[in-house]
This record gives C-alpha cells, sequence and structure tokens, in this order.
C-alpha cells in the first residue's frame, strides 16, 4: 500500500466516525497542551535565572585566581548551592588571597583560545547618592571590561566603554529611588559613589572619598536592581583608595584574580581546564549554574511527568477507540484480505490511525499550550512581572514544540500497536461471515 | 494449472475434530469451468477458500500456477490473492462508504498502483461488466444485480487467472442470476479465465464444463458435462 493512500484510507476512516475521533484526539490535546504549557514555565523560569547568574558570569569569561578556594571567598561565599565547606581555623575572616604572579598571568594568557584577560576588580562602597541630593542608597560598583558591560540589556543611553572617563550605567530601579519619571531623564545625570578605606571596617578611622559618575545608560530590569557598572580603569582606581596601596592593580602587584575572555564559548571548560593544569583555580558560568542547573532539570522532569500521565490516559482512549473500530469493520477487514492486503498492511493501517490521533493531538496541544502561556505572559507582565518586562515566564523553545508533538505521536503509536496487530490476526474467513 | 494432492482441512470445535475437507485430489487446467455442489457443511467453501489463499490445508500440498500455497507465508499468499485470483461473494461484499469505482479499486490499492491510474483501470473494468454509468454510485443506490457485477469487477481489475465465485447468484432472482451466470460464462470463454463456482442450483451448476459434488468433505462425484456429451 502506498503512503499516500494509506494516509487517505486512515483520514477517511477517521472522519467516519467523526465525535468519536473528535474526543478522542482532544484527550491527546489536554495533554499534550499541559506538557507543554507546564515545561515552558519551567523553561522560562530558567532562562530568567540563569541570564542573572550570565549577567555575573558571562558564557565565554574563566575566572582565574591561585586557588580554587579563593572564588568562595572573592565571590562572596554564597556556596552556589553547594555544600558548606569545611574551613581551617582563621580562614573565614580571612580577606587575602594568596595572589596571582606575573608569570602565571602570563601563562594564562598564553593558553590557546584565550582572546584578553582583566583583572577582576573586588571593590566595596558605602553608599551612592545623586548629586545635589542627601539620600543615600545602598549599591554594588561593578567595574567591567566593555565587551561585558556590553552583555547588559539597556533601556536607554549608550554603554560606558574601555575609554570612558567617569561614566556609569546605573540599574533601572534606581530611577524610582532617585525620582526619575523616565531613563531618559536620567541621562547626563552625576551620582556620587562614597568610599571608606577598608581599614575603617575594622574600625579604624577613615575619610570616606566622593567619586562623581556621568549617567550615560540605564539597564534593563534585572534582579541585580543595585548594580552601578563603571569602566575597569576607574574601578582600579577606586579600588585602590579604598585597598590604600596604589600599587594595587598595577604591575607590582598583580590582580588576586582575572577574568580571561574565551575566542569562543565552546572552549571554556577546556580552558578552565588547561588553567588547572596550570595549579590555579579557574571558575566559569557553568560553575556558578552547576547545582541550579540539575534543580531546574528536576523541576521540568516533574512537570512533564504530569502532563505525560494525562497524555497515558489518552492513550487508553486511543486502544478503546481503535479496538471499537476492529468491531466495526470485521467485514471490511476480511474483504481486505481478500483482495490481497496482508496482515502488515492491515497492522499499517490501524497504526496509521493511532499515529493520526496522536500527531494531531500533539499539534493542536502545542498550539493551546502556546497560546496558554501567551495569556500566562500577558498577565503576568500586566501584574507581578510589571518590573520584567523582556521576561516570558512561559518560553517554547523549539525543541520544545517538536518534543511534545513526537512524544503525543508514540504514545498514540505505541497505544495503537495492540489494537493493529489485534486486526492483524483476524481470520479473513471468520471476518467475511461475521454480521 | 491447479493441483491439490491429497488436502485435509481440520477443524477444532468443541472437543471434537471437523474434518471439512478429507483427502481432496483434484486437478483444474487453464481456461476450465468447474462447478461445485453439495449439502451445507459439505467442505465446498473451505475447498475454494484453499485454492484462493484465504485457508491453508492442515495437511496435503495445494499447487497454483506452479506456486505451492501450503507452504506460502502470509506476504505471498496476500499478493496471490491479490494478483493471481479474485472472489466473488454471495452478499457482494462491497464497502457501503465506497463508491463503486473505488470499491473495484480496492486491490489496485494494495497492488500499490497510484491513484491516477487506479480510476482508468477501473473504469475500464466497468465497461466490460456493463457499469460506465454507475461509477460515482454507492451500493445503496444499485440494484441486486448491479452490486454482483461491481464485486465481479473488483474481482477482475488485477487480470487474475482464476475467479473463485461462492454462490453468486445466491442473493439474486432468477433472472437476474442468469444474467450474471452469462457474465461469467462469457468472461471463462472469451478470456480463458478459469472460473470455479460454488452454488446448490443445479441450474447454475449446468453452465460448467466439469461438475463436482461434494459430501463429507470428500469429492462423492465427479460429471464432465464434455464427455457426457
Amino acid at each position: 500500500m502506498r503512503f499516500l493512500d494509506l494516509l487517505r484510507s486512515a483520514f477517511s476512516n477517521l472522519r467516519r466516525r467523526k465525535l468519536r475521533s473528535f474526543l478522542t484526539i482532544f484527550a491527546v490535546v489536554i495533554g499534550a497542551s499541559l506538557v507543554s504549557l507546564l515545561v515552558s514555565l519551567g523553561v522560562g523560569t530558567q532562562e530568567f535565572i540563569s541570564a542573572q547568574i550570565r549577567a555575573t558570569m558571562p558564557p565565554d569569561v574563566v575566572l582565574v585566581a591561585s586557588d580554587q578556594d579563593t572564588f568562595e571567598i572573592g565571590l562572596g561565599g554564597i556556596g552556589f548551592g553547594g555544600s558548606p565547606r569545611e574551613v581551617s581555623h582563621g580562614e573565614g575572616s580571612r580577606f587575602s588571597f594568596e595572589p596571582l604572579t606575573l608569570e602565571h598571568i602570563g601563562n594564562v594568557a598564553g593558553l590557546k583560545h584565550v582572546d584578553r584577560w582583566d583583572p577582576y576588580v573586588v571593590l566595596r562602597v558605602d553608599s551612592v547618592r545623586l548629586q545635589g541630593s542627601e539620600k543615600r542608597f545602598q549599591t554594588r560598583v561593578r567595574a567591567l571590561p566593555e565587551y561585558q558591560v556590553k552583555a547588559t540589556e539597556l533601556v536607554a543611553g549608550t554603554y560606558v566603554t574601555d575609554q570612558s572617563q567617569w561614566e556609569c550605567i546605573i540599574a533601572n530601579q534606581y530611577l524610582d529611588s532617585f525620582g526619575f519619571e523616565q531613563a531618559e531623564d536620567a541621562l547626563g545625570q552625576e551620582v556620587v559613589v562614597e568610599v571608606s578605606k577598608i581599614t575603617s571596617f575594622a574600625g579604624l578611622p577613615g575619610e570616606p572619598k566622593d567619586y562623581s559618575f556621568k549617567i550615560v545608560g540605564v539597564t534593563a530590569r534585572t534582579l541585580r536592581s543595585t548594580q552601578i557598572l563603571i569602566p575597569i580603569e576607574n574601578g582600579k582606581e577606586i579600588a585602590r583608595f579604598w585597598i590604600g596601596d596604589d600599587d594595587w592593580y598595577t604591575d607590582k602587584i598583580p590582580p588576586p584574580m582575572i577574568q580571561v575572555r574565551v575566542d569562543d564559548s565552546r572552549y571554556v571548560n577546556q580552558v578552565a581546564q588547561e588553567v588547572k593544569d596550570l595549579d590555579l583555580g579557574a571558575f566559569t558560568a557553568d560553575d556558578a549554574l552547576g547545582t541550579l542547573g540539575n534543580i531546574f532539570t528536576t523541576i521540568n522532569a516533574v512537570l512533564s511527568a504530569f502532563g505525560l500521565i494525562v497524555l497515558g490516559v489518552a492513550s487508553l482512549g486511543i486502544i478503546n477507540t481503535l479496538v471499537m473500530a476492529i468491531y466495526e469493520r470485521t467485514r471490511e477487514i476480511g474483504v481486505m484480505k481478500a483482495v490481497g492486503a496482508s496482515r502488515g498492511t492491515i497492522r499499517l493501517l490501524f497504526t496509521a490511525e493511532g499515529v493520526i490521533i496522536g500527531f494531531l493531538g500533539g499539534i493542536i496541544g502545542v498550539g493551546i499550550g502556546y497560546a496558554l502561556g501567551l495569556a500566562i505572559n500577558r498577565i503576568s507582565h500586566a501584574t507581578f512581572l510589571k518590573d520584567f518586562e523582556t521576561f516570558n515566564i512561559s518560553t517554547f523553545p523549539w525543541w520544545l514544540i517538536v518534543g511534545v508533538i513526537a512524544v503525543s505521536t508514540m504514545v498514540a503509536l505505541a497505544a495503537a500497536l495492540y489494537p493493529a496487530h489485534r486486526a492483524s490476526r483476524l481470520d479473513p474467513i471468520e471476518a467475511l461471515r461475521y454480521e | 494449472m491447479i493441483e491439490l494432492h491429497d488436502v485435509w482441512r481440520l477443524y477444532p470445535m468443541g472437543g471434537e475434530t471437523i474434518n471439512a475437507l478429507a483427502g481432496i485430489d483434484l486437478n483444474v487446467s487453464q481456461g476450465e469451468f468447474i462447478t461445485i455442489v453439495g449439502p451445507s457443511g459439505s467442505g465446498k467453501s473451505t475447498l475454494l477458500n484453499i485454492i484462493g489463499g484465504l485457508d491453508t490445508p492442515t495437511m496435503g500440498r495445494i499447487e497454483v500456477d506452479g506456486q505451492d500455497l501450503s507452504k506460502a507465508s502470509d506476504r505471498e499468499l496476500s499478493l496471490y490473492r491479490n494478483k493471481k485470483v479474485g472472489f466473488i461473494f454471495q452478499t457482494f461484499n462491497l464497502q457501503p462508504t465506497y463508491t463503486a469505482l473505488e470499491n473495484v479499486s480496492l486491490p489496485l490499492v494494495f497492488a500499490k498502483v497510484p491513484s491516477w491510474r487506479r480510476k482508468r483501470i477501473a473504469g475500464k473494468v466497468m465497461e466490460t461488466v456493463e457499469l460506465s454509468d454507475r461509477l460515482r454510485h454507492k451500493p445503496n443506490q444499485l440494484s441486486g444485480g448491479e452490486r454482483q457485477r461491481v464485486a465481479i469487477a473488483r474481482a477482475l481489475v488485477n487480470e487474475p487467472k482464476i475467479l473463485l465465485a461462492d454462490e453468486p447468484t445466491g442473493n439474486l432472482d432468477s433472472n437476474t442470476g442468469e444474467q450474471i451466470m452469462e457474465l461469467l460464462t462469457r468472461l471463462n470463454k472469451e478470456r480463458g479465465i478459469t472460473l470455479l463456482l460454488v452454488t446448490h442450483d443445479l441450474k447454475t451448476a449446468g453452465y460448467a464444463d466439469r461438475m463436482l459434488r461434494m459430501r463429507d468433505g470428500q469429492i462423492a462425484e465427479a460429471v464432465d458435462r464434455r464427455q457426457v456429451l
């Protein structure tokens, strides 16, 4: 039997019992839309969180320090989801790291696929305020090379460059704090960053110093609601004051941590391994995402499981529909066998009907899931996600669309196997006598 | 052309075994017209089904056109049913949802003939059975005789060498029955199609070259009309 005739015949058989076919397909539709919607929510949330982490740790960057522990301390020791590590006496309060040497840096910079390196400037500032205002706000100033600044999405203005001097980009949330109606209003205004020397944390006296920056850009809403991005050279200068040593971030005292840019993010893990082979510490976006990625994989699996259960129930409907069809078409099967249909052909005919039910159900289901996802995005943007216009809580990557249609089809195919087998085994003589 | 050697067909029924065929020996040559008569349960239909490849013998050998059907696989048997034989039933067995032309085309579908050629071939065969004006009719829009002619067209569409008819006139009035018999006889004479026909109507049996009378799964009597005359 030709493929086209197979399809034609399967479709015309489904059309013969319209209501029953519709109900059977509908059950698949519910399953498919549930799977696709739930997974799309999981994916959307995961992408959002990942994007936030990537904003700190771009995918093409490897952080390099003298040993692996440095990252725990230098990045704030939040642990990134791992178990709390045992520390030696006094280590937890230690701030100084084993510094990198110029030789280390030279070796790392000479690795294949390493495009450039910049110091990772560690900074701690007291507050930020708008020029002319006495209202101080907490802030996290990040001194970044231009290529990393450009990974941040802006709603207004331009990026600071490696050549910029005393310019900054402020987090969107500061617009409210500073009292700007619109992002454009903030452009050209000055903010003052107040810095105290590191020794003042230990209670020693120290006069804070003010650094003024002109606002040239405003970021989109992200979870990093207190960040201010400044050019890396200005960051070095502030850091030298903060530490109280003018040799920091010069050749005399190399940075304790550097960030290495890899020419293609595919080689990031390879470069990280080569850094570790040099007996240094390396940290990548994968490390930052590590445990979090596993959590989302689990959440997505659980969400898919719910939908798969519904699809499983729908497959019972498919079995029922096809077994009923065997009874109705017994004589027809007998005739088909008498005029030359083999067991294989009969099996194929019934399997095709099941596959079509699954395929149509999958397509319609993904369509409905997609529409519901759009609706949820609309509603969420109007309500609890008002601050994150760029974030879609329901996200449909191509693999989800293809995957759900494929899974629905496969489940239906599996459900059709038994009825198809049974139809193919009908004795043609009995079937022709069947009333 | 058709050779049966000591063919048995046993059916388990309850605790007993029924001998539907009990050692049949039969030779049919190309172009012969044979009728099979006998009381119901004598094994007429079973014999026809075994020759048609719908059933296989429990014991014995059947060879058609050099092909050993007793050893054939399902795939070989379905190909055989598709190409070598055509079935005609008492109850016509047309698909009620198909048009006459679609019913006639059905064997071509399983012969993997593309749709546009199917229409041409089936249309030609409908001419042979003189139903060119009924192509788009559904079976319930046709008379009994017309339905049987559609069924005959379906049996002929792959140009088989053998036609197997199981009481083809059983559901028709005698006038229509005669027309059907004339059509079948004509196909046998003009095209040399071997025709095996089960009937219990002796008048119908009179059309044949040879008449086999069956009883209890055996051929009780064989009358060769050509020798008698």
